[in-house]
């Protein structure tokens, strides 16, 4: 028994240890991002006077509110694309008996293997053919149909835990099998649905190589691709380099506080250990 | 009577099928729009030389010319290089670290939850900011030189020197293990306590128990994890992009950066797609490897083998 409380004590000690580490480069972030012009190259942790007029400076610096326009615009189609269509696709997958569906479902499983760098430049080249290069078009466009493999798959397993006689009850009430979709289905999956949004919201916002590859003009720039042309403009000027850094982590950490428990459950299920 | 049946039956079948099909159908539709037609373009493309500046008139059959020209790349294989060293040194690296904190975290500890949160918390973190954040803390003057100073010890500038760069991606990396972490956690607490309660009863040592009971039966996730991390191994991108563009001395030319500045930087569309091709090759190779190797150390519950 004493064993063990030394072992518990001895693990606290660790994960205290790990968990400053873990914090000290976002604390930093936030003491770099107040810090004034001359005190950027000084060996001192926190600033003398916080300055808060940064974030100001950083933002006017670069075109911030375009950028955020910018990745609005193609995160709230992205949100609607993924969840009606995912959900969609997830209820085909879960309630009717077509032929091939088996199939067909062991190669939505499939896809989910293979490297996006297999379909990245073809894809490339044939949205370049349509003239939709530097256009939001090929970050949008994709997401209507079935919004992902992974969230189909999600939203499929949780509908197959629904009770079929909920469908049934609603049947003998006249209702069509879009009826029961929309009033009775997709109200019950609302856990799962909001996972999905979160996963598609951070997914979007995140996403550096898409917007890369697809938006040259600055003026098109999303957020996350901004920032690293800012960083290429303001090499030295590390206070307000990390005030846009911060500035652009903070929907993102706001997200992950209000809804962790989702987004832990998710991942859980990815790895198939838990669902 | 029977035959009526039968109709019938077929009947609803036929519905069965149209509605099914309706409903599953923007996801056929994007698959083939998305995935299918692209890897045949893809497939074909690899087979040709085309540099897309000079449109579609340019393209020339070449066989399996970019594939053999591949190894002599002297690029592309340091690419796999660069992309094997960070596998071997990294993934046993992360998966260790990982499994640790997660067995701490399920040790009924006081705070759980608040711990868990923090070591997730840089794994959400848009890899751009984090790439950010750590470009500051590479640098010559950056967090870690200052610390190092306290110690009289000059660090070099991390980023820059060909030395240093790849284990500076690697540290960095493990800010943002918080994913795999979770996983591990959520495997742990899927392990059957009466199974390690009756071990102890029968005078089993703690580390026995670890080693013959918990190991095995979370081996499933750590077979998940390995995968995943070889995978994320052959994508990794951004890091290298934004922080070293694949130096100094091309020391952090990673396989999908070179995949990246051959089809972008250079148009070489049909090379490119030979490397995407390669890529995928590998990743099966490595994945077939563990798989196999996996009957030998994966558990599955349900096997009646034990």
């Amino acid at each position: 028994m004493k064993n063990t409380k030394l072992f518990t004590g001895l693990a606290m000690l660790l994960l205290l240890a790990g968990a400053v580490l873990i914090m000290v480069p976002l604390v930093w972030t936030v003491c770099m991002a107040l810090k004034p012009d001359s005190e950027i190259y000084l060996k001192s942790f926190f600033p003398s006077t916080p300055v808060f007029g940064n974030f100001k400076r950083a933002l006017t610096s670069i075109d911030f509110t375009r950028y955020l326009w910018n990745t609005v615009k193609i995160l709230i189609p992205n949100l609607i694309g993924t969840i009606i269509t995912s959900a969609i696709v997830a209820y085909g997958f879960s309630r009717f008996n077509f032929k091939g569906k088996r199939v067909w479902f062991l190669i939505l499983l499939a896809t989910m293997m293979l490297p996006g760098q297999v379909t990245m430049i073809p894809q490339y080249l044939i949205f370049r053919q349509l003239g939709w290069v530097n256009t939001a078009k090929p970050l949008i466009i994709p997401a209507f149909f079935g919004g992902g493999a992974f969230y189909i798959f999600l939203l499929r397993q949780y509908m197959s835990g629904i009770p079929k006689d909920f469908d049934e009850a609603a049947r003998i009430d006249g209702a069509s099998s879009l009826r029961i979709f929309s009033k009775v289905i997709m109200p019950m999956c609302k856990p799962v649905l909001t996972a999905v949004g979160i996963f598609t919201f951070m997914g979007v916002w995140n996403d550096f190589n898409g917007p890369l590859i697809y938006l040259y003009d600055s003026k098109k720039f999303t957020l996350a691709l901004g920032l690293s042309f800012f960083k290429g403009l303001y090499t030295s000027k590390w206070n307000l380099l990390m005030a846009a850094t911060l500035v652009v982590m903070l929907p993102i950490l706001i997200l992950f506080f209000v809804a962790q428990d989702y987004i832990i459950d998710g991942i859980s299920i990815s790895s198939g250990t838990k669902g | 009577m029977k035959k009526e049946n039968k109709k019938k039956a077929t009947a609803s079948q036929k519905r069965e099928n149209r509605q099914g099909y309706l409903y599953v159908m923007p996801w056929i539709l994007g698959f083939f729009l998305f995935t299918l037609i692209p890897m045949l373009f893809s497939l074909v493309l690899s087979l040709c030389n085309w540099d897309i500046v000079t449109g579609l008139k340019t393209v020339n059959f070449v066989g399996i010319d970019n594939y053999k020209n591949l190894f002599q790349d002297r690029d592309f294989l340091r690419s796999l290089k660069v992309t094997f060293k960070f596998c071997l040194i990294s993934i046993p690296f992360y998966q260790i670290i990982s499994l640790a904190v997660a067995l701490m975290l399920n040790m009924n500890i006081k705070f759980m939850k608040t711990f868990r949160l923090i070591y997730f918390l840089p794994s959400i973190i848009p890899v751009i900011a984090s790439t950010m954040i750590w470009s500051q803390i590479f640098g010559e003057s950056g967090l870690l030189n200052q610390a190092l100073r306290l110690f009289k010890v000059q660090g070099p500038a991390w980023l820059n020197n060909p030395r240093t760069s790849l284990y500076a991606l690697i540290i960095m990396g493990v800010w943002g293990i918080g994913n795999t972490m979770i996983i591990y956690l959520s495997g742990l607490q899927g392990v059957n306590e009466e199974l390690k309660e009756a071990a102890k009863i029968d005078g089993a040592k703690s580390h026995q128990i670890f080693f013959r009971i918990t190991i095995p039966m979370i081996s499933p996730t750590i077979f998940f994890n390995v995968v995943m991390a070889i995978i994320g191994s052959f994508q990794y991108f951004t890091q290298a992009y934004v922080m070293t563009e694949g130096g100094p001395l091309k020391s952090t030319l990673f396989y999908n950066l070179y995949l990246y500045i051959k089809a972008y930087k250079d148009y070489e569309m049909g090379y490119a797609s030979a490397m995407a091709w390669v890529m995928f090759a590998i990743i099966m190779i490595l994945t077939l490897i563990v798989i196999k190797s996996s009957s030998f150390w994966v558990y599955y519950q349900n096997d009646d083998k034990i």
